[in-house]
């Protein structure tokens, strides 16, 4: 056992500050929502978004990046620096590219959602329908795979008693009086029975490790049963033991009413400034862990000095003292690309083909996200999307870099995590250099609510574009267009409140490969959409069938890429990193260069082959509006009798 | 009435493109000189030729955190210097986006 167990009162407390401040803001969002129409105020803000909140919210990862990345670098070390450098443009690539013409376009077409960007640029209800259900498809599985980091994080405050390790399967087999009565009752033989003693009341991961348990049992006995009849009993054993992990379900349901909660409440702006609060938390946390890690290594530093160092040891700069204990712990190639193999598998984490892919997937999958889409549809203005891009600029620098000597220090200050066990870094790291200090435990709090928040507020943004899918672009566009606001309103809460219902059932068995499930996810949406949104965006001769295409196939070259090589197995299991859900990399290139070149082949072949959009409509996206005094010749009424 | 008048590009859409490019060049120069740099002395190297400066390795701090910090310097010289600001225009009456204006033709209309 890593951490200690018993609750973990500091991060506890930064828990339930985070949840009341979370909620807080959602009755606040949910006053500035009252302005206008239902729709426009809770799915979109008004259109109301500053530059902080547009800066830090639009573009940056889910709570999944942050939790994922410090574990990467521990593991592999500098060359994850590599990996995630992409960053350095996001902001401009993020803003630059897209965010004025999106945000005129979706005034132009009075859009609410992004599938009604498509609908109404194109005049094709099918084309938006088409959008919706791809986003539905990415973010619900997104949505799942974030519920499950938020309730580990919840659980490890709530009993202190286990890791966030991504692998790490929650503990849920335990063999009870009640299970061992019923198999009394059942007729199995009380030897067997009695066999099962010591198994009483320990919990286990897995139903094989479980069963291994039982068989292990099983086999002691006298005289032990044929291998045969000892895996049907177990099998039988498994049936009857209890599939509980009751600090995991409860975390899980915190989590979840929280979450579900503030955003019911206040709507997309209470999910926007939720983000936005706790990015600027994991800003100020990722800042004073930086100081204190530093502060930690320069201890070690004067502890190796004071036992007769070379003095060499006691010039150095403490990151340079940090990496040489890594090298020594782990080997030279920590200090390189293609990265650290610490299972010594020949393991190539970041391969030259993918270091080249991810300046590409950052960039894209970015571009692509429909969350991040919405946000910027919502901005004010053009001067709030120009302030974002240097202010996100500012913020990148400072949480990445940062983040990746926060973890060098840790590799040497704790040197010796196993695998599998990376994911707890940061806690870990937190509660030992914030131990023996004033209040240290409400620090490591601090730091460890940081992701917390984190996953809270990608979880919120993702039910809005969820509810807002089911409820503008399925049900107000295609079921009731003349569904009053009221009806549309209540539907909403509706929609929100099942959607937390599945992902608690779903995640009561939760799911395995997190981070795979994410970058999946904010590929596939990257690979489906950008294209697309680029033609729709830049593009007057872009017609239907060339989007239908250009969407079908980015996904479509996706989805194939993962079949061949997460289900068929092809290509070498040792590239990039390591998880069993991985694509085929198709000349060592991740799936989403392929997607974007076929996406883009695709789309503008079929629309130069098609025949062009209505000039009337085209006319409204691409031309300049005529002044006030003159009647616009595409108006309605230009056509009306006088 | 001039409905056969030359159409005008949008002036949104001219200023977006010419930013767009701008970026997308920023996008491969930044590529091109990050992976470029990092393949060259990121790869295959000994330890004992490693430098450190203020404690990174010399590859990222030539490769990645010196290039990061010229990015958000650019940045701040495009969205101030480069990329113009433009009035977006409003919601369509009569629209969700926009009911109040449809609440006011209404009235009008009475």
């Amino acid at each position: 056992m890593l951490i200690a167990a018993q609750p973990a009162w500091g991060t506890l407390t930064a828990l339930v500050l985070f949840i009341l401040a979370s909620m807080w803001i959602g009755v606040l969002a949910n006053r500035a929502t009252r302005a206008g129409s239902f729709m426009k105020g809770f799915f979109l803000g008004n259109r109301g978004l500053g530059s902080w909140a547009l800066a830090l919210t639009a573009t940056v990862q889910s709570g999944g990046t942050f939790m994922g990345y410090p574990s990467l670098v521990y593991t592999h070390g500098w060359s994850v620096v590599l990996w995630i450098a992409a960053y350095m443009v996001v902001p401009i690539t993020g803003f630059g590219i897209l965010g004025k013409r999106l945000a005129e376009i979706s005034r132009r077409c009075g859009a609410i959602t992004m599938p009604d960007l498509f609908r109404e640029r194109f005049g094709s209800p099918g084309l938006g329908l088409l959008a919706s259900l791809f986003i539905l498809f990415y973010m619900s599985f997104m949505m799942v795979a974030q519920f499950k980091a938020g309730a580990l994080v919840m659980k490890i405050a709530w009993v202190g008693s286990d890791s966030w390790s991504e692998d790490q399967k929650v503990g849920r087999y335990r063999i009870t009086d009640g299970g061992i009565a019923r198999l009394t009752k059942e007729g199995v033989p009380a030897n067997v029975v009695a066999a099962l003693d010591p198994l009483k009341d320990q919990l286990y991961a897995t139903e094989i490790q479980f069963s291994e348990q039982v068989r292990g049992e099983l086999a002691k006995m006298k005289p032990a049963p044929s291998p045969e009849q000892a895996t049907a009993w177990a099998h039988r054993i498994a049936a009857v033991s209890e599939l509980t992990d009751w600090p995991y379900i409860t975390g899980l349901l915190v989590f979840t009413v929280s979450v579900v909660g503030y955003t019911l409440i206040g709507g997309f702006l209470a999910a926007v400034w939720t983000d936005l609060f706790q990015s600027v938390m994991m800003w100020v946390g990722v800042l004073v862990f930086l100081l204190l890690a530093l502060r930690g290594v320069a201890m070690l530093q004067h502890e190796e000095v004071a036992r007769g160092a070379p003095a060499v040891v006691a010039q150095m700069n403490s990151l340079e003292f940090a990496n040489r204990r890594a090298i020594e712990k782990t080997g030279p190639d920590f200090a390189f690309s293609p990265g650290y193999d610490g299972k010594h598998e020949g393991r190539s984490f970041l391969p030259l083909s993918l270091a080249f892919s991810f300046f590409w997937i950052w960039v894209f999958a970015g571009l692509g996200s429909p969350a991040g889409i919405v946000r910027i549809m919502a901005c004010r203005s053009t001067t709030n999307i120009r302030r974002s891009i240097y202010l996100l600029g500012v913020y990148n620098a400072f949480i990445y870099i940062p983040l990746a000597m926060i973890s060098i220090c840790g590799r040497a200050l704790l040197p010796d995590l196993p695998v599998g066990k990376t994911d707890d870094v940061i806690p870990m790291l937190a509660m030992k250099v914030t131990s023996g200090l004033p209040f240290g435990e409400f620090v490591s709090g601090l730091i460890l609510a940081a992701p917390f928040g984190a996953v809270m507020a990608t979880v919120s943004s993702y039910l809005v574009v969820i509810a807002s899918g089911l409820v503008r672009d399925v049900y107000q566009r295609f079921v009731r267009p003349a569904a009053a606001s009221r009806e549309l309103e209540l539907l909403s809460y509706g929609v929100m409140t099942s959607i937390g219902v599945i992902s608690v059932v779903t995640n009561l068995a939760p799911v395995d490969y997190l981070q795979a499930i994410v970058v999946f996810s904010g590929t596939g949406a990257g690979a489906t959409f950008c294209v697309p949104m680029l033609m729709l965006v830049f593009w007057r001769r872009a017609t239907v069938p060339g989007m239908v295409v250009a969407m079908l196939s980015g996904a479509g070259t996706m989805l194939g890429l993962y079949y061949l090589g997460a289900v068929l197995g092809w290509g070498d299991p040792l590239l990039g990193e390591a998880t069993r859900f991985r694509p085929y990399f198709l000349l060592g290139l991740d799936p989403l260069l392929w997607s974007l070149a076929v996406s883009l082949a695709t789309g503008v072949g079929v629309s130069l082959l098609t025949r062009t959009c209505d000039e009337t409509m085209l006319s409204k996206y691409f031309d300049a509006e005529e002044p006030v005094s003159g009647v616009p010749a595409n108006s309605v009424a230009a056509e009306m009798p006088a | 009435m001039p409905t056969d008048a030359p159409r005008r590009e949008d002036p949104i859409l001219k200023s977006a493109r010419r930013e767009a490019v701008i970026v997308f060049a920023t996008w491969i120069v930044a590529l091109t000189y990050t992976v470029g740099y990092c393949a060259r002395y990121g790869y295959g190297r000994r330890a004992e030729d490693l430098r450190y400066i203020f404690g990174f390795p010399d590859w990222v701090f030539w490769g990645i955190v010196v290039p990061w910090g010229v990015c958000v310097v650019f940045s701040w010289i495009f969205a101030s210097l480069l990329m113009t600001d433009e009035d977006l225009g409003e919601d369509p009456p009569g629209t969700e986006a926009n009911p109040t204006a449809l609440a006011d033709e209404q009235i009008q209309d009475a």
